[in-house]
């Protein structure tokens, strides 16, 4: 195309799309205007007012809070593994979609590839870059190479012994070391640092991760119970559900801390970080039980017919037929109650005293060095970016994740 | 009727109610083994209701129900005993769409029969190849046309070997277009001796392959006969006014 032709093809672009009537260009330079003012107020603050001493001497305390320096490489070893077993995964459902010959990027050339990954973890690795500028040490920029390459090498690898189809006794062991791996990570490191220890954005990703991994069971339980025909166990399902619902997570996160001691002797109540994790789960549980009911009940009636018909007992309808449909159905709900209870975390901070990443981004401006400047605006940036790349990033994924199980809707 | 034997199916004086509707009134009927029933009548006559009563979809309130010498009653393990003697296919196809074709076909034998998969794939590949859609076997159900997806669910049904299908409707769905490749399936199936029970107004399908032709209106059995007989010559006045008004 010749610049001509470009321009030509922009101007009819701009008239059509912002310039059509003249209350559009009224609106189009008012918003632009704004827009701009916006954009450049914000990049002066990035680029030139901000103070980001405090966020660079303390970068460590918002990510991991007091975790001993001696420590930290069980953290990135920790991180790595969990890159490699997460390609790994990926690998391995990309390879049987290819032995089965119905992956999307077959015929995908390197460029689009490259592309596609861009556009999925651009903004989380841009961010990474963006925080690893703000480093002393190596450690940090070490562990993010590692990452990296553990996360291709378990793709590579997963991909190549997904597409060949191994041996069953090879699915089986590999299938049981998949599942052990997260726990293995968790002992691995609980037995450096206590549970009671975990802080910084670190408690706020782990708490994050076992709340979900927690309330997903028992939202779809509940879902289950509420619709169940047996008038007691739908009673009790739909009494939980509207008690937790009726209550404010913070409330909850402060009767964790303060009302545990009427149930259980304090001996062995559970640490903080475990009252906030199970708190956690039981509230998601909730907003989870009635996404899932209404997934349950967008699947019509003939699917149940059809299965009755073929024979199929009661669990079979429900975990071969109705179940998976529903839960496709309603993904993007579901990750948003995801991404809600992932940025919920922070009132565990003020709720049952954990130093989570908010709680050291308000604490370390009261630091000798960075006492009454105002810094608060810079840790709180900082935290909310943080939590924003990880929202967004899981949004993203789920969209994905939405197209690709859209195989077959009807 | 082909052959002289007991019945398979034996309706006995069957009442069904909806709240305060009679949808089945004193339904009798007698089904011998590899014998073709159309059943024709006005919506609400309680076709439909008929055959999800005999494969317990719908349970009667008074009466007997008797498929292959198992009467149907209240307990599960004894409707799934029913379901597993008794094909079922719906108007509207109802197949899995989360499932690709082949496995749509595989999973009542897996899972209800427990035979391997091996033995599962040979066994659904070979139905596709008697529904004449093989090719479709790793696709999913949206990606086929109505009457693919029809002829599937028929496949689906014959995988757990049933000695009766029932057909509630299974062309009223279709594009014209479509029709002629369910009906021909069916006509296979008939001719190679499966019990049918076809609730459906083609009445072409009636003539060339029915044994029996029923007639039912307001829940009851209204006439009953050889297509010849019924379609030609029928006896009452009701089953001649609808006559007039379907062909």
């Amino acid at each position: 195309m010749t610049l001509s032709a470009f321009r030509r093809s922009a101007a009819t672009w701009a008239r059509r799309n912002l310039f059509r009537a003249p209350a559009d260009a009224v609106l189009t330079i008012t918003l632009g205007g704004l827009a701009c003012y916006v954009v450049f107020r914000l990049a002066r603050f990035v680029l030139v007012t901000g103070r980001w001493e405090v966020i660079e001497v303390n970068l460590k305390l918002l990510m991991v809070g007091g975790w001993e320096a001696a420590h930290l490489p069980r953290i990135a070893v920790a991180l790595i593994v969990l890159a490699g077993w997460g390609g790994i995964i990926a690998g391995l459902i990309h390879g049987r979609r290819v032995r089965l010959g119905a992956a999307a990027s077959i015929g995908m050339s390197t460029m689009g590839r490259v592309v596609d990954l861009t556009r999925r973890f651009g903004l989380l690795i841009a961010a990474v870059i963006a925080t690893l500028a703000l480093t002393t040490s190596r450690g940090p920029g070490l562990t993010a190479g590692g990452v990296v390459v553990g996360a291709v090498a378990g793709r590579l690898f997963g991909g190549w012994a997904g597409a060949r189809g191994l041996p069953r006794k090879v699915v089986v062991v590999g299938n049981l070391v998949l599942a052990a791996t997260p726990l293995a990570v968790y002992l691995y490191l609980v037995d450096a640092v206590p549970l009671a220890m975990w802080e910084g954005f670190f408690f706020n990703v782990t708490s994050a991760m076992a709340g979900i991994v927690l309330c997903f069971p028992i939202g779809v339980v509940l879902a289950l119970g509420r619709r169940s025909t047996l008038r007691l166990i739908s009673a009790m399902s739909t009494l939980y559900i509207e008690i937790v619902r009726g209550a404010p997570l913070f409330v909850l996160l402060l009767l964790s801390n303060v009302a545990l001691g009427f149930f259980v002797p304090a001996s062995i109540a559970p640490s903080k970080p475990v009252r906030a994790i199970i708190t956690f789960a039981i509230f998601t549980a909730a907003y989870l039980a009635e996404i899932v009911r209404g997934g349950l009940q967008s699947i019509p009636r003939g699917q149940v017919e059809a299965a009755k018909s073929l024979g199929l007992s009661p669990w079979s309808q429900t975990t071969r037929i109705v179940l998976p449909q529903a839960l496709r159905n309603v993904i993007p709900a579901q990750i948003g109650q995801f991404i809600s209870l992932f940025k919920d975390t922070t009132l565990a901070g003020l709720g049952l005293g954990i130093l989570d990443m908010l709680a050291v981004s308000e604490a370390v401006t009261q630091q000798p060095g960075f006492r009454g400047q105002g810094l608060i605006i810079e840790t709180l940036a900082f935290t909310g970016f943080v939590f924003w790349v990880g929202s967004l990033t899981m949004s993203r994924e789920s969209q994905r994740l939405e197209r690709r199980l859209g195989v077959g809707v009807r | 009727m082909k052959g002289p034997a007991d019945p398979i199916i034996t309706l006995d004086h069957v009442d069904k109610w909806f709240g305060a509707f009679k949808a089945l009134n004193d339904v009798s009927l007698a089904v011998a083994p590899q014998e073709v029933l159309v059943v024709i009548g006005p919506s609400g006559a309680g076709k439909s209701t008929m055959i999800r009563c005999i494969n317990g979809l719908e349970p009667h309130d008074s009466g007997r129900i008797v498929v292959d010498g198992i009467e149907l009653s209240e307990d599960i393990k004894n409707i799934q005993e029913v379901r597993r003697e008794t094909g079922m296919v719906f108007q509207q196809f109802n197949l899995f769409p989360h499932l690709s074709v082949i496995d749509n076909v595989m999973l009542a034998p897996r899972l209800v029969r427990r035979i391997p998969k091996s033995e599962a794939e040979r066994l659904a590949m070979g139905l596709l190849e008697r529904v004449r859609i093989p090719e479709q076997a790793r696709k999913y159900p949206g990606q086929l046309s109505g009457g693919q997806q029809q002829r599937v669910a028929i496949a689906r049904s014959l995988a757990m070997h049933p000695k009766v299908m029932l057909f509630d409707e299974p062309t009223s769905a279709l594009d014209p277009e479509m029709i002629g490749e369910v009906l021909d399936v069916m006509k296979d199936l008939a001719r190679g001796g499966m019990t049918m029970i076809v609730v459906s107004h083609e009445m072409g399908f009636a003539r060339e392959v029915a044994d029996r032709v029923v007639f039912m209106a307001g829940g009851e059995i209204v006439e009953e006969g050889t297509p010849e007989h019924l379609f030609t010559n029928p006896r009452e006045t009701r089953t001649r006014l609808f006559l007039n008004q379907i062909l």
